[in-house]
């Protein structure tokens, strides 16, 4: 993990009790999580009374040093030992170790379902809708007398799309994708 | 159901008892063959050169059997009704016979290219999967996401599309689930006695 100066000069500030005591410790701490993982999270989440005593560039200095580490942790799916080590280079007190690594592990999951989601990828499926019709004649052609079916892919781009098809073989198919999946996850 | 044939249309029908069976035949041919690729007014000329017609003659004698062949087909009348349907023309009995082998001999064909001047959307062509694991990612490293990358081929009015689509394992088994019970429904008793009873 390669981490900038900027955030060690702002994690040595944190280590300093004189900087900030212990509550207010915590607090920044879970302001940091709270800003990367909770959705409607805005600037106001380091607007708590116990905060105020601090210089405000101060305070978003150690903020955005805590939450770039947050980050590249998750990214490199650190453990205890790697963050206890960082942590003691930057002059934490074991305390505040403790409450570092206590807060990481329970905003584990959430952080890695975040990570893992950002990227480009394919529109993905996410559901399908059918019809089932009966053709009996068009302007064109009469006497057509025959079933037919209309398959809505549901797609999640970045936009809710959906595209229409009409189908055929298309389960044999899918079900000889869903069979080898199968075989591949009994290996 | 007979068909209803405008004074025009007898009027250029009325050119076929004049040249033979064998010309009849090859308009037959023409008649279809402009039907799957376009008209092609060269053909006309060389054709009115060769029977000492002009153009114009030979162009309503095709297109007259055109449209009396698509008509027939589109809406399948049966041979009788073909035949009495024709018989009004007062063609020689060789001509009528004629007339009907062309029919039945084209029908299918020309109803499929009736078919395809429907509005269509795009149909299912062909499907080919992949099944791809992600180990990594700029944002997050060790990974073990499991994904089915899926290239769906479509045709619409004679285009091939292709669409590149991915989904997860669970997904996939919905899919599969669903366009089952799809399936299904084809052979349930509703459905059963609609498709006895439409004919």
């Amino acid at each position: 993990m390669e981490l900038s100066e900027s955030v060690q000069k702002g994690f040595q500030m944190l280590a300093d009790p004189g900087s900030f005591d212990s509550n207010a410790f915590t607090l920044l701490l879970r302001a940091a999580f709270q800003s990367l993982l909770d959705a409607q999270a805005d600037e106001a989440v380091l607007d708590h009374p116990d905060l105020k005593h601090i210089d405000p560039v101060v305070l978003k200095h150690c903020h955005a040093a805590a939450a770039t580490y947050i980050l590249e942790a998750g990214k490199h799916r650190a453990d205890k030992s790697t963050l206890s080590t960082y942590l003691e280079d930057c002059k934490f007190d074991r305390e505040r170790i403790e409450l570092f690594c206590t807060e990481y592990q329970n905003n584990k999951n959430s952080l890695e379902i975040l990570l893992g989601s950002i990227g480009r990828s394919l529109p993905h499926i996410t559901d399908v809708s059918w019809r089932l019709e009966y053709q009996i004649k068009t302007n064109q052609l009469h006497k057509m007398h025959r079933p037919a079916y209309l398959v809505t892919l549901s797609i999640q781009v970045f936009i809710d799309k959906s595209y229409p098809i009409m189908k055929c073989d298309l389960v044999g198919k899918l079900k000889d994708a869903s069979k080898s999946l199968e075989r591949a996850t009994q290996l | 159901m007979l068909l209803e044939l405008s004074e025009e249309h007898k009027e250029h029908l009325a050119f076929l008892p004049q040249v033979d069976s064998a010309v009849v035949a090859e308009f037959g041919r023409i008649a279809v063959e402009f039907l799957r690729r376009g008209t092609n007014p060269k053909i006309y000329e060389g054709a009115a050169r060769k029977l000492n017609v002009s153009s114009d003659t030979v162009q309503h004698g095709v297109e007259g059997l055109t449209y009396l062949l698509t008509e027939s087909s589109k809406l399948m009348i049966s041979e009788l009704d073909f035949q009495d349907s024709v018989f009004v023309l007062g063609f020689p009995e060789e001509l009528n016979k004629l007339l009907l082998q062309l029919y039945l001999d084209n029908r299918k064909e020309i109803r499929t290219i009736l078919s395809e001047l429907a509005p269509s959307l795009p149909s299912y062509h062909n499907l080919e999967w992949r099944l791809d694991v992600q180990l990594a990612s700029r944002s997050l490293r060790q990974q073990i996401k499991p994904a089915v990358t899926i290239k769906l081929h479509l045709n619409q009015n004679g285009d091939h599309n292709t669409r590149v689509l991915q989904t997860d394992p669970a997904t996939l088994l919905h899919l599969v689930q669903q366009l089952e019970q799809a399936l299904e429904e084809m052979k349930t008793n509703h459905c059963r006695r609609v498709v006895r009873n439409i004919k």
